[in-house]
Protein backbone atom coordinates (compact mmCIF):
# COMPACT_ATOMS: atom_id res chain seq x y z
CA UNK A 1 0.00 0.00 0.00
CA UNK A 2 1.78 3.26 -1.31
CA UNK A 3 2.26 6.16 1.56
CA UNK A 4 0.06 8.24 0.25
CA UNK A 5 -3.14 5.89 0.69
CA UNK A 6 -4.97 8.19 3.28
CA UNK A 7 -4.99 11.17 1.11
CA UNK A 8 -6.51 9.29 -1.69
CA UNK A 9 -9.00 7.51 0.84
CA UNK A 10 -9.90 11.09 1.51
CA UNK A 11 -10.13 12.34 -1.56
CA UNK A 12 -12.29 8.85 -2.74
CA UNK A 13 -14.02 9.61 -0.02
CA UNK A 14 -15.33 12.77 -2.18
CA UNK A 15 -16.07 11.20 -5.66
CA UNK A 16 -19.63 11.41 -6.69
CA UNK A 17 -20.35 14.90 -3.94
CA UNK A 18 -21.52 18.01 -6.44
CA UNK A 19 -19.68 21.16 -4.90
CA UNK A 20 -21.20 24.17 -4.73
CA UNK A 21 -22.89 25.83 -7.95
CA UNK A 22 -20.84 29.14 -9.11
CA UNK A 23 -22.85 31.65 -11.14
CA UNK A 24 -21.07 34.15 -13.58
CA UNK A 25 -22.32 36.09 -16.66
CA UNK A 26 -20.32 36.05 -20.05
CA UNK A 27 -19.18 39.55 -20.32
CA UNK A 28 -18.00 41.15 -23.49
CA UNK A 29 -14.60 41.94 -21.98
CA UNK A 30 -13.51 38.71 -20.90
CA UNK A 31 -14.60 37.20 -23.94
CA UNK A 32 -12.26 39.94 -25.40
CA UNK A 33 -9.24 39.35 -23.17
CA UNK A 34 -9.83 35.78 -23.74
CA UNK A 35 -9.85 35.62 -27.40
CA UNK A 36 -6.76 38.00 -27.24
CA UNK A 37 -5.09 35.30 -24.82
CA UNK A 38 -5.37 32.74 -26.96
CA UNK A 39 -4.67 34.93 -30.03
CA UNK A 40 -8.13 33.61 -31.90
CA UNK A 41 -9.34 36.39 -33.75
CA UNK A 42 -12.25 35.04 -35.24
CA UNK A 43 -15.57 37.83 -35.05
CA UNK A 44 -18.03 35.37 -33.81
CA UNK A 45 -15.42 35.15 -30.58
CA UNK A 46 -16.79 38.94 -29.80
CA UNK A 47 -20.09 37.53 -28.92
CA UNK A 48 -19.99 33.42 -28.69
CA UNK A 49 -17.72 31.52 -26.29
CA UNK A 50 -14.78 30.36 -28.11
CA UNK A 51 -14.01 26.61 -27.35
CA UNK A 52 -12.48 26.46 -24.50
CA UNK A 53 -13.94 29.71 -22.64
CA UNK A 54 -15.96 28.26 -20.16
CA UNK A 55 -12.92 27.41 -18.02
CA UNK A 56 -12.42 30.62 -17.68
CA UNK A 57 -15.64 31.62 -16.60
CA UNK A 58 -15.92 28.90 -13.36
CA UNK A 59 -13.08 27.43 -11.29
CA UNK A 60 -12.63 23.83 -13.29
CA UNK A 61 -11.61 21.85 -10.36
CA UNK A 62 -12.54 21.79 -6.78
CA UNK A 63 -10.19 23.28 -4.55
CA UNK A 64 -8.68 19.92 -3.42
CA UNK A 65 -5.93 20.91 -0.14
CA UNK A 66 -5.59 17.66 0.48
CA UNK A 67 -4.43 16.31 -2.94
CA UNK A 68 -1.09 19.30 -2.81
CA UNK A 69 -0.07 16.90 0.24
CA UNK A 70 0.67 14.20 -2.78
CA UNK A 71 3.53 15.03 -4.55
CA UNK A 72 5.24 18.13 -5.49
CA UNK A 73 3.19 19.58 -8.85
CA UNK A 74 0.22 19.46 -11.00
CA UNK A 75 -0.44 18.59 -14.62
CA UNK A 76 -2.95 18.80 -16.90
CA UNK A 77 -3.62 15.28 -18.15
CA UNK A 78 -6.65 15.94 -20.33
CA UNK A 79 -10.29 17.54 -21.17
CA UNK A 80 -13.10 16.99 -23.17
CA UNK A 81 -15.39 19.53 -23.86
CA UNK A 82 -19.07 18.61 -24.82
CA UNK A 83 -21.56 21.38 -26.49
CA UNK A 84 -24.95 21.27 -25.90
CA UNK A 85 -26.09 25.04 -26.94
CA UNK A 86 -24.06 27.73 -27.91
CA UNK A 87 -23.14 30.16 -25.02
CA UNK A 88 -23.37 34.19 -25.77
CA UNK A 89 -22.35 37.29 -24.09
CA UNK A 90 -24.84 38.08 -21.20
CA UNK A 91 -25.61 34.59 -20.78
CA UNK A 92 -25.86 33.38 -16.76
CA UNK A 93 -24.17 30.39 -16.60
CA UNK A 94 -23.89 27.80 -13.59
CA UNK A 95 -21.08 25.43 -13.05
CA UNK A 96 -21.14 22.18 -10.52
CA UNK A 97 -18.36 20.21 -10.27
CA UNK A 98 -17.63 17.10 -9.11
CA UNK A 99 -15.08 14.53 -8.67
CA UNK A 100 -15.62 11.33 -10.65
CA UNK A 101 -12.36 9.35 -10.07
CA UNK A 102 -9.14 9.44 -8.26
CA UNK A 103 -6.52 6.79 -8.12
CA UNK A 104 -2.88 5.85 -8.25
CA UNK A 105 -0.56 4.89 -11.33
CA UNK A 106 3.36 4.22 -11.32
CA UNK A 107 4.84 5.96 -14.24
CA UNK A 108 8.52 6.26 -15.23
CA UNK A 109 9.32 8.72 -13.21
CA UNK A 110 7.58 7.51 -9.74
CA UNK A 111 3.87 7.60 -8.97
CA UNK A 112 1.23 9.84 -10.02
CA UNK A 113 -1.97 10.31 -8.67
CA UNK A 114 -4.84 11.17 -11.24
CA UNK A 115 -7.70 13.07 -10.66
CA UNK A 116 -10.71 12.84 -12.31
CA UNK A 117 -13.27 15.68 -12.32
CA UNK A 118 -16.62 16.26 -14.41
CA UNK A 119 -18.09 20.25 -14.38
CA UNK A 120 -21.87 20.47 -15.58
CA UNK A 121 -22.21 23.64 -17.00
CA UNK A 122 -25.87 25.13 -16.83
CA UNK A 123 -28.08 28.27 -18.52
CA UNK A 124 -30.53 30.35 -16.60
CA UNK A 125 -33.25 27.93 -18.02
CA UNK A 126 -31.47 25.21 -15.78
CA UNK A 127 -30.92 23.47 -19.44
CA UNK A 128 -27.25 21.77 -19.66
CA UNK A 129 -25.44 23.82 -22.33
CA UNK A 130 -21.50 22.00 -21.84
CA UNK A 131 -19.88 19.41 -19.88
CA UNK A 132 -16.27 19.20 -19.03
CA UNK A 133 -14.24 16.09 -18.03
CA UNK A 134 -10.50 16.98 -16.66
CA UNK A 135 -7.65 14.78 -15.69
CA UNK A 136 -5.33 16.68 -13.07
CA UNK A 137 -2.41 15.00 -12.11
CA UNK A 138 -0.12 15.27 -9.31
CA UNK A 139 3.38 14.53 -9.76
CA UNK B 1 -18.44 20.83 -49.53
CA UNK B 2 -15.18 18.96 -49.38
CA UNK B 3 -15.52 16.87 -46.18
CA UNK B 4 -14.65 13.40 -46.52
CA UNK B 5 -12.55 11.01 -44.46
CA UNK B 6 -8.78 11.92 -45.27
CA UNK B 7 -9.32 15.66 -45.89
CA UNK B 8 -6.62 17.19 -43.74
CA UNK B 9 -7.06 21.20 -42.41
CA UNK B 10 -5.45 23.63 -43.15
CA UNK B 11 -1.93 24.02 -40.36
CA UNK B 12 -2.53 26.41 -37.14
CA UNK B 13 0.92 27.66 -36.55
CA UNK B 14 1.28 29.40 -33.32
CA UNK B 15 4.17 31.12 -31.31
CA UNK B 16 3.68 31.40 -28.02
CA UNK B 17 5.60 33.53 -25.98
CA UNK B 18 6.49 33.90 -22.16
CA UNK B 19 3.99 37.04 -22.54
CA UNK B 20 1.00 34.96 -23.78
CA UNK B 21 1.54 32.86 -20.86
CA UNK B 22 0.65 35.71 -18.96
CA UNK B 23 -2.10 36.92 -20.72
CA UNK B 24 -3.44 33.67 -20.83
CA UNK B 25 -2.92 33.10 -16.77
CA UNK B 26 -4.80 36.52 -16.66
CA UNK B 27 -8.20 35.63 -19.04
CA UNK B 28 -8.25 31.75 -17.75
CA UNK B 29 -7.92 32.51 -14.01
CA UNK B 30 -4.83 29.89 -13.82
CA UNK B 31 -2.42 31.41 -11.55
CA UNK B 32 -0.67 28.13 -11.00
CA UNK B 33 3.33 29.50 -11.42
CA UNK B 34 4.54 26.81 -13.26
CA UNK B 35 3.21 29.22 -16.34
CA UNK B 36 5.53 32.26 -15.62
CA UNK B 37 7.97 31.77 -12.77
CA UNK B 38 10.90 30.13 -14.44
CA UNK B 39 12.67 29.45 -10.71
CA UNK B 40 9.25 27.45 -9.59
CA UNK B 41 8.86 25.63 -12.35
CA UNK B 42 12.24 24.31 -12.59
CA UNK B 43 11.74 23.78 -8.65
CA UNK B 44 9.08 21.35 -9.79
CA UNK B 45 11.48 19.70 -12.14
CA UNK B 46 10.24 21.43 -14.98
CA UNK B 47 12.66 22.87 -17.82
CA UNK B 48 11.43 26.42 -17.17
CA UNK B 49 7.82 27.82 -17.33
CA UNK B 50 5.67 25.40 -19.80
CA UNK B 51 2.41 26.31 -22.03
CA UNK B 52 -1.26 25.44 -20.26
CA UNK B 53 -2.81 22.74 -21.35
CA UNK B 54 -6.03 24.22 -21.98
CA UNK B 55 -3.90 27.15 -23.96
CA UNK B 56 -3.00 24.45 -26.78
CA UNK B 57 -6.57 22.81 -26.13
CA UNK B 58 -7.14 26.56 -27.08
CA UNK B 59 -5.29 26.13 -30.25
CA UNK B 60 -6.91 23.15 -31.38
CA UNK B 61 -10.13 24.38 -30.72
CA UNK B 62 -9.06 27.33 -33.47
CA UNK B 63 -7.98 24.62 -35.58
CA UNK B 64 -11.27 23.36 -36.02
CA UNK B 65 -13.33 26.42 -36.12
CA UNK B 66 -11.11 28.32 -38.14
CA UNK B 67 -11.44 25.45 -41.10
CA UNK B 68 -15.34 24.88 -39.83
CA UNK B 69 -16.42 28.29 -40.50
CA UNK B 70 -20.35 28.92 -40.79
CA UNK B 71 -20.39 25.18 -42.44
CA UNK B 72 -21.70 23.69 -38.96
CA UNK B 73 -21.04 23.45 -35.40
CA UNK B 74 -18.56 21.70 -32.60
CA UNK B 75 -20.45 18.72 -30.41
CA UNK B 76 -17.55 17.59 -28.76
CA UNK B 77 -13.88 18.08 -28.36
CA UNK B 78 -11.35 15.71 -26.20
CA UNK B 79 -7.85 16.16 -26.10
CA UNK B 80 -5.03 14.41 -24.36
CA UNK B 81 -1.48 16.43 -23.00
CA UNK B 82 0.84 14.05 -23.90
CA UNK B 83 4.55 15.84 -23.64
CA UNK B 84 5.41 19.55 -22.12
CA UNK B 85 6.04 22.48 -24.29
CA UNK B 86 7.87 25.79 -23.71
CA UNK B 87 7.27 29.48 -24.80
CA UNK B 88 9.26 30.68 -27.89
CA UNK B 89 9.01 27.68 -29.92
CA UNK B 90 6.10 27.28 -32.68
CA UNK B 91 3.51 24.86 -32.21
CA UNK B 92 2.14 23.47 -35.15
CA UNK B 93 -1.76 22.44 -35.04
CA UNK B 94 -3.17 19.89 -37.33
CA UNK B 95 -6.05 17.98 -38.38
CA UNK B 96 -7.87 15.51 -40.35
CA UNK B 97 -11.11 14.20 -41.19
CA UNK B 98 -11.53 10.89 -39.97
CA UNK B 99 -15.00 10.00 -40.97
CA UNK B 100 -18.37 11.45 -42.16
CA UNK B 101 -21.83 9.74 -40.98
CA UNK B 102 -24.82 11.11 -41.40
CA UNK B 103 -23.77 14.94 -41.15
CA UNK B 104 -21.45 14.48 -38.24
CA UNK B 105 -18.32 14.47 -38.93
CA UNK B 106 -15.17 13.32 -36.74
CA UNK B 107 -11.97 14.40 -37.13
CA UNK B 108 -8.46 13.63 -35.06
CA UNK B 109 -6.16 16.48 -34.34
CA UNK B 110 -2.89 16.94 -32.64
CA UNK B 111 -0.45 18.95 -31.80
CA UNK B 112 3.48 19.28 -32.73
CA UNK B 113 6.62 20.65 -31.20
CA UNK B 114 9.37 21.82 -33.76
CA UNK B 115 10.82 18.56 -33.33
CA UNK B 116 7.39 16.46 -35.08
CA UNK B 117 6.30 15.13 -31.69
CA UNK B 118 2.83 15.12 -31.16
CA UNK B 119 2.78 16.51 -27.30
CA UNK B 120 -1.51 17.00 -27.77
CA UNK B 121 -3.72 14.77 -29.37
CA UNK B 122 -7.41 14.52 -29.35
CA UNK B 123 -10.36 14.24 -31.44
CA UNK B 124 -13.68 16.27 -32.36
CA UNK B 125 -16.86 16.06 -34.10
CA UNK B 126 -18.48 18.62 -35.91
CA UNK B 127 -22.06 18.51 -36.67
CA UNK B 128 -22.55 20.18 -40.63
CA UNK B 129 -25.18 22.35 -41.65
CA UNK B 130 -27.32 20.62 -44.12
Amino acid sequence: MSAAQPVIDRLRARIGTPGPPTTAVVEAGHLKAFAEAIGDSYPRWLTEAPPTFLVALAPVTAHLPEAEEYGKGWLNGGNRFEYLEPVKVGDAITAIGKLVDVYEKTGSSGNLLFIIFETEYFNRHGRTVARLRGTAIRR
Amino acid sequence: MNIEPGHELPDLIKHPTTRQLVQYAGAQGDFYEIHYDQEFARSVGLPGVILHGLLKAAFLGQLVTDWLGERGTLKSFEVSYRGIDVPGRPYRCRGRVTSVVGGRAELEVWGEDPEGNRTTVGTAVVELTA
